[in-house]
């Protein structure tokens, strides 16, 4: 649970700002559905103008499918067996209408390792801009060569490709498309191995970001709630696991239930169809149960599984972020603190320096410090501006990606849980239907019985219990 | 938790006239006024009886409504707690009043509803006597490490079977009859005399196990279980065979229930309703013993059958062999005495003649006393076990239902409760 973050209770900051997040307290053993309504709040899109102002020339219209000129997909796994090891290749399609690719469509087998790759350059390439997150490379549960895994993997990395192709700035990227046309990555690889790229070497990821002077609110806020979704999506992995598992426990038992069923039927007469179709009826929702828990774990479960993962790559870039301002505000310090020195050096005079004392004249020992100085501030306030640039750019990129990933956030997260409750009714709606079979056959056993039995029977009334079963209630008492 | 137990519903108008109420201080007398004021008690979850036409529970309702912790002082100064059960009765409308009382109410404990059913058991021997509600919990969720018997949803359970037990008894054409089940409802503190004046105990042991029979039996019971029938009826073979079966298929269904965890999650808000029907079964694991007894007494008489049968061979040879008219075996008594004392004299096999052709008709008579007693128990008994049939079917086909529509609710409640969280995400 998140507390004391600026989002928990929704209220006004003191100077008025009002936080888009209203992170509510978060209990995992409640109904989780209660508090999901609230993950779609989020900072960016709805603040200040000024933001705007800024994301300027990235500003990205919601992915409209008119637009999009660019479609991947991954499917087609097959194995390979190379010399030394046996691996998986997927088939990467692409279909394209844009200029600066060669051709139209594309088809090449990628094998994990090689997503592996794209993603690290795109990290480094762009820094400052959210990098969708791959499959995990192990999973606890299942074998990494079990046809579960490795379906669960192909479609996650589907997505990773999709998410890409949707981004205004990554889709552009040159790497991106090395790796979506080439047909041998292995020497583009190799190439890039030795290369350090310029912007990463000099990105120091620290620790040091709370040390960031003038953060901007919306950057605090964007790294609080970061904090805070990926606390809660991880909440949500963690109670989606427990209802697997329970589930699982559930679908055993009613499993065993049925055999008793079925194995009392032998020694009855009468009752044995009735006890006969109850046992089939509680296989049958075994099975339902079983399937519905596949749904839960794979389908419901990746998803999940890749907002995690996401939230986790996320944080990392806002440090990067933090990183980057804090060098434009380390060399503003040392730009002032120069500016100060040479103001110093002009009043004092050097009578009593160090190199008046060598033997210097005075006037020159503060000619030459007062030269040296206005080469260094010179050299500082060009990289000041560099420095600027790059803070204003990395700004503009996380915001832009922000309000970005807030939408397809709310689609996707809105999407699977409204998928999920729908498979879960379905799921109920299976099992009752499997019940009301068994009181029909009961109910055409009774009537065959009645039209048997004598007039004279003392079984009188088996129209007493039906209007009960037909009446059963549709709203729970 | 125990559902809150319904008070009486008392006509305001006689409360207000207190004219018309005579003031006492005798609690008896006060509860049979409320009694007679008291107003039909709406139906509780229970097992439906079919009710049989000409019977008690034709013409009475019968409740076991209330339950109290009782403590008194034992002779020794101990302290004996126990808990009591409120059993009333009431007429229904436009029916007369078989005990002569428009409605009577009293308190019961658990060894008085013992001590009837046994009553039953030796007086009915061939009628199937419903089951008793367990004393102590058997099988219960494993979740519950200790037994308690003054748990309230135990006790809550155990009154249900309570009333469905006197319900069963007052539905019977011939045990809704009797008069000490009568006195057991209306008569609160002459009733115990009354029963142990009937003498039954007499004819019964209390033996280990949950069987109490006939005190002639429980030389029986020490023998195998076999009884060395030379004839075993089959009807009564198979009867018991089948009962077996159903004991312990019933006994299995319900100790794997009591293991299931995420089933009990899963029931959740109908846990009671389900907690009933699982006592609905339980009940008839417990039917199982009843007809059991009734074979078992069947077998006895049909042992003493065979015993007067054995007895009226055995002297008929004797006869025989007095006579002369059967060769003597190469070896007998007889013949070893007769060498050591000498010869019989005339005088004294005449003498024997005589006695043997005097047991030969007594035997005779047994055989012929015996053979009737069993035959009409075979009778009586195969009409009680016909109607036991189609009872036991009616109600396990209601057993049956009952759990399917709790199956049904709970899937239309989760339906229900998706459906509007699915509404919810659809805000989002």
């Amino acid at each position: 649970m998140a507390d004391g973050s600026a989002g928990v209770t929704g209220e006004d900051g003191g100077d008025g700002f009002k936080d888009p997040l209203r992170m509510p307290s978060y209990d995992e053993d409640e109904d989780e559905e209660v508090d999901i309504v609230n993950f779609s709040r989020s900072p960016g899109g709805e603040s200040a103008a000024s933001t705007n102002a800024l994301a300027g020339s990235f500003k990205i219209e919601a992915a409209d499918v008119d637009t999009k000129d660019l479609f991947v997909t991954v499917d087609n796994r097959e194995k390979h067996a190379g010399s030394f090891e046996v691996y998986i290749t997927y088939r990467v399609t692409t279909k394209t209408t844009r200029g600066c690719f060669d051709n139209c469509e594309f088809a090449v087998r990628r094998r994990f390792q090689d997503f592996v790759w794209l993603r690290q350059k795109l990290t480094d390439d762009h820094p400052t801009h959210f990098i969708p997150p791959l499959p995990e490379k192990t999973n606890m549960r299942l074998s990494r060569f079990s046809n579960e895994f490795l379906d669960m993997r192909e479609k996650a990395l589907n997505s990773f490709l999709n998410r890409i192709a949707e981004h205004p700035t990554l889709s552009f990227n040159e790497n991106f498309q090395i790796f979506l046309t080439a047909k041998e990555l292995e020497t583009h690889r190799r190439y890039a191995k030795g290369l350090v790229s310029r912007v990463g070497s000099s990105v120091k990821t620290t620790a040091e970001s709370y040390r960031l002077k003038n953060r901007s609110p919306e950057f605090t806020t964007m790294a609080d709630y970061v904090d805070q979704f990926g606390q809660k999506i991880g909440s949500v992995d963690r109670i989606s696991q427990r209802i697997v598992k329970e589930q699982s426990e559930y679908h055993t038992e009613i499993a065993a239930f049925a055999p008793s069923f079925e194995l009392w039927s032998d020694s009855e007469t009468d009752v044995a169809d009735i006890l006969h179709s109850i046992a089939m009826c509680l296989e049958k929702c075994a099975n339902f149960t079983r399937l519905e828990n596949v749904v839960q774990q794979d389908d419901f479960g990746s998803v999940i599984k890749e907002y995690v993962l996401y939230a986790d790559a996320m944080k990392n870039v806002l440090k990067k972020r933090d990183s980057i301002q804090m060098e434009y505000e380390q060399c503003l310090d040392e730009l002032n603190r120069k500016k100060n020195e040479r103001e110093h050096v002009k009043i004092t005079d050097q009578n009593y320096s160090f190199a008046a004392f060598m033997g210097k004249d005075p006037t020159d020992v503060k000619q030459d410090k007062s030269n040296r100085l206005d080469t260094q501030i010179t050299k500082l306030q060009k990289q000041l501006e560099v420095l600027n640039d790059r803070t204003e750019v990395a700004n503009a990129d996380l915001k832009a990606d922000m309000d970005r990933w807030n939408k397809t956030k709310r689609k996707d997260i809105k999407e699977l849980f409204t998928s999920w409750a729908e498979g879960r009714m379905k799921y109920y709606d299976l099992c009752l239907s499997s019940w009301e079979d068994v009181i029909k056959t009961l109910q055409t056993k009774k009537q065959d019985e009645d039209q048997l039995d004598s007039p004279d029977s003392n079984e009188p009334a088996s129209e007493t219990s039906d209007p009960e079963i037909l009446e059963y209630p549709t709203q729970d008492t | 938790m125990a559902e809150s137990v319904e008070s009486p519903e008392y006509n305001p108008a006689i409360i207000a006239d207190s004219a018309a109420v005579p003031v006492t201080s005798d609690v008896d007398e006060l509860s049979k006024i409320a009694a007679k004021i008291r107003q039909a008690r709406p139906p509780r979850p229970c097992v439906q009886l079919t009710i049989q036409d000409g019977t008690l529970l034709e013409a009475m309702e019968i409740n076991v409504s209330e339950q109290e912790k009782r403590t008194t002082q034992t002779a020794m100064g101990m302290k004996d707690v126990y808990t009591v059960y409120y059993v009333e009765t009431r007429v229904k409308d436009g029916t007369s009043k078989p005990l002569g009382e428009e409605a009577t109410s009293l308190w019961r404990r658990y060894s008085e509803f013992e001590l009837l059913r046994n009553y039953l058991l030796v007086t009915y021997s061939h009628v199937v006597i419903p089951p008793l509600p367990e004393k102590r919990a058997t099988i219960m969720w494993q979740q519950l490490s200790t037994v308690d018997n003054f748990d309230s949803e135990f006790i809550e359970r155990r009154r249900t079977g309570l009333e469905g037990f006197l319900r069963r008894v007052a539905n019977h054409h011939k045990l809704c009859q009797d008069k000490i089940f009568h006195g057991f409802l209306q008569d609160e503190n002459g009733w115990k005399s009354s029963v142990n004046a009937s003498g039954f105990q007499a004819k019964m042991t209390i033996l280990p196990g949950s069987v109490n029979v006939n005190k002639q039996d429980s030389r029986l019971k020490s023998l195998n279980a076999a009884f060395r029938l030379k004839k075993p009826d089959k009807r009564f073979e198979d009867l018991k065979n089948y009962c077996t079966n159903l004991q312990n298929n019933i006994t299995a269904l319900l100790k794997l229930r009591a293991f299931f965890i995420s089933y009990k999650d899963y029931i959740d808000d109908f846990m009671s309703e389900e907690e009933l029907i699982a006592d609905q079964l339980k009940e008839y694991a417990s039917f199982a013993d009843a007809v059991r007894s009734v074979c078992r007494k069947q077998e006895m008489l049909q042992y003493e059958v065979e015993r007067a049968e054995e007895n009226l061979a055995a002297k008929t040879q004797l006869r025989d062999q007095l006579q002369g008219t059967v060769p003597t075996k190469a070896f007998s008594w007889r013949g070893l005495s007769s060498k050591v004392f000498g010869p019989e004299t005339d005088q004294v096999k005449e003498m024997k003649l005589r006695q043997v052709k005097d047991q030969i008709q007594e035997a005779e008579e047994q055989v012929t006393r015996t053979q009737k007693e069993a035959a009409e128990f075979v009778e009586e008994a195969l009409k009680e076990i016909e109607r036991f049939k189609k009872t036991k079917t009616a109600d396990l086909k209601e057993i049956f239902i009952n759990f399917s529509v709790l199956q049904i609710k709970i899937a239309k409640k989760g339906i229900a409760t998706w459906m509007s969280t699915k509404e919810c995400f659809e805000k989002m």
